[in-house]
């Protein structure tokens, strides 16, 4: 419903966390629990980023009583999980973070939400851990033991009726600051990435426990720069552990991230070299040069050509799109060509070189791309 | 005898459907507390050993009265702290409390979890299990209300779920416990006993003017002005005196002086409930006022602009 909204208390507590949480939370659905003021919303479920995965988390606000602190329902299979409990030791008195955001709960602070569930996270990760204690695998104990001491693990149990139990790993690799080592970056969040180790617990007496599952996982926005899916994984020998795999598979990205921040500007001199034959660019993306657009004519045909430059440039050529300027579509959309790769290329030339055969290509090809948008024009 | 598993919880209809009135009309989530006994039942295997043996004798808890404050978080501080100040009704035990969460899953949440540890960790509060006077039963009954959470809004069916649990402070887990919903009807005399309404007459000091009650303009005074009257009075010293056998004069030679006697009894009765029955109109009328104004305020601290206001 369009004229449903979060009244202001809750709405500037919300967008705190959201902008400054060290993740990116989302909120999958948001209702109302007052019965006067309906439209109003009140309580919303939050998907918060753990262990590559999201767990989703009811935040119960009363809207008819904005001074309470809101509840919190966890999930369906979390039935074990209470971070606020009174009886912690003896006396239960002593106030951990949790309890002191709970007891002096203002509706007028926006940040209160945020610290409630950065709190609540870290209870998470420490009930996780204890979970993964209780699991009966002498394999899983000793990759426990010598791995918790790195910083920022997050550790999954996962168990249902019908799937056996799988004891997940998020590993955080490589202490180098990506965010840093862009010029100009403009990535809100840390970028990261991960190592995803999927332990599927065997019955007891089994004969040899198999390799983990493998998997690096990356922030998103990293995509643009470096694309995990590229990255050869080195394999898992039987009878290995995490603390073994973890410093080669380390070292080789470390040298490929480099790589990858290297090729920004030898994408840069690419576009540099296209400017003398094709005139400045329209529009050239200036932090990891992955896109540009320049206008070309051919006699009183002009039309523009839209590079899009591979994280693997130059080793995989850049694909491009002509779009006329003056032929449209029954929608009034300018006709455009389908992504292109076939001209001449070698990732040895020099970037002059390419530009040049690019350009001759570029001058034939115009002919060939008005004829097809007159064609596509008359269909219409 | 700490973790005593519950084999259900007993409940009478009409206790049930005014749980359900009271979570489905207040303004926002409520919460309240259950009073009732706890009784252990004996299987009727007969048997020469006459030790109650946990094995073959079953722990119902039974919910015979509640209160519901019509907000949330009504007797435990902000951190779930239990507010011990309320008195079980006589005859009765505090024996658990419920939440009353509109829209949201049928699950127990955080402050759920520690509001019902802190009920059921206070010794204070335990109490003997009827029948079997050496085990004690601390409240663990938590029941909770809810609408489901993605319905569509304004729609025309009323759904109400509801789920019992008993907590287990050891194994800190609520568990699932059937209730059984007491009705009236052959199949539930045995229970009878069980739901005997124990709640005292209000003690309200009040006026009673005879035939006069029936004018519309009447003039009630306020309840804390107000003293016992002696016409009160009077009526207490006629009933006082009152002996069933003396109906039996309503027949024969005295009974013309006698009716007129009774009825006049009769009247005064009449007038006194007519009273307060009135007051507490009034008194009502009071506090919904009261209620609203209170909503209006909460509403502005909120920053709500009420639709429903114009």
């Amino acid at each position: 419903m369009a004229s449903d909204r979060f009244p202001s208390f809750i709405a500037s507590q919300l967008s705190y966390l959201m902008n400054h949480f060290s993740q990116a939370i989302k909120v999958e659905q948001a209702w109302c629990g007052s019965k006067n003021h309906s439209g109003v919303l009140d309580r919303f479920t939050l998907c918060i980023p753990y262990c590559l995965d999201y767990i989703k988390w009811d935040i119960i606000y009363n809207a008819e009583f904005p001074l309470s602190a809101p509840d919190v329902v966890f999930g369906p299979e979390d039935e074990h999980f209470h971070p606020f409990r009174l009886t912690s030791g003896q006396g239960g008195e002593e106030m951990n973070p949790l309890k002191s955001v709970l007891s002096n709960w203002s509706y007028k602070d926006p940040t209160r939400l945020f610290v409630l569930i950065q709190e609540l996270r870290n209870e998470y990760i420490l009930y996780q851990q204890k979970r993964a204690g209780a699991v009966d695998d002498d394999r899983l104990m000793f990759e426990i033991d010598t791995i918790m001491s790195r910083e920022g693990i997050e550790i999954l149990v996962s168990s249902g009726p019908e799937k056996p139990e799988e004891v997940k790993f998020a590993v955080p690799l490589l202490d180098m600051d990506i965010n840093k080592m862009v010029r100009g970056c403009s990535w809100r969040h840390i970028q990261k990435i991960h190592l995803q180790a999927v332990y599927s617990v065997p019955k007891r007496y089994m004969s040899s426990p198999s390799a983990p599952r493998l998997k690096l996982v990356s922030t998103p926005e990293l995509k643009t720069l470096f694309s995990v899916e590229d990255v050869k994984l080195p394999s898992w020998v039987s009878g290995m552990c995490m603390a073994e795999y973890l410093p080669h598979l380390e070292e080789s990205l470390r040298g490929q991230i480099r790589e990858a921040v290297a090729s920004i500007d030898v994408r840069r001199c690419f576009i540099e070299a296209l400017a003398p034959l094709f005139g400045r660019p329209l529009e050239a993306e200036p932090i990891f040069c992955r896109r540009a657009t320049f206008l070309v004519a051919s006699g009183v045909f002009s039309f523009m050509v839209h590079f899009s430059i591979p994280t693997q440039f130059p080793r995989q050529q850049p694909g491009l799109m002509l779009m006329s300027s003056q032929h449209f579509s029954s929608q009034h959309v300018p006709i455009k060509s389908a992504v292109r790769t076939d001209y001449p290329w070698s990732p040895r030339w020099e970037p002059s070189q390419m530009a040049e055969r690019l350009f001759d290509f570029l001058v034939d090809e115009g002919m060939n791309f008005k004829k097809y948008c007159n064609e596509m024009q008359l269909q219409v | 005898m700490e973790d005593i598993p519950l084999q259900k919880i007993a409940i009478s209809g009409p206790t049930l459907a005014s749980m359900i009135q009271r979570v489905s009309s207040s303004l926002a989530d409520s919460d309240g507390l259950l009073f009732g006994h706890v009784s252990l039942i004996t299987s009727s295997i007969l048997s020469d050993d006459d030790t109650t043996d946990p094995a073959t004798s079953i722990l119902v808890a039974n919910v015979t009265g509640f209160i519901c404050s019509g907000a949330p978080h009504s007797f435990s501080d902000t951190l779930a702290r239990f507010d011990s100040a309320q008195q079980a009704p006589g005859g009765t035990h505090l024996i658990g409390w419920f939440s009353g969460r509109r829209r949201s899953r049928l699950q127990p949440s955080m402050r759920e979890f520690a509001v019902t540890a802190s009920i059921s960790a206070d010794p204070m509060l335990s109490f003997p299990v009827l029948s079997a006077a050496s085990w004690r039963f601390s409240p663990r009954v938590f029941f909770i209300f809810s609408t489901p959470p993605a319905v569509g809004q304004g729609t025309t069916i009323h759904t109400h779920e509801y789920r019992a649990y008993q907590y287990h402070p050891a194994r800190e887990t609520f568990e699932p416990k059937s209730v059984s919903v007491v009705n009236i009807g052959p199949g539930f005399r045995g229970h009878y006993g069980n739901f005997s309404p124990k709640s005292p007459f209000p003690l309200l000091a009040c006026e009673s003017s005879g035939s006069m009650v029936m004018q519309e303009d009447m003039e009630v005074e306020t309840l804390s002005v107000l003293a016992p009257a002696t016409k009160d009075k009077e009526l207490d010293l006629i009933v006082e005196d009152f002996q069933i056998s003396d109906l039996g004069r309503l027949m024969g030679t005295e009974a013309a002086a006698y009716t007129a006697g009774l009825e006049e009894m009769y009247e005064k009765m009449l007038g006194k409930i007519n009273t307060l029955t009135r007051q507490v109109e009034k008194s009502s009328a009071r506090v919904i006022e009261l209620e609203n104004l209170n909503s209006k305020l909460r509403a502005a601290v909120a920053g709500i602009k009420k639709a429903a206001d114009a």
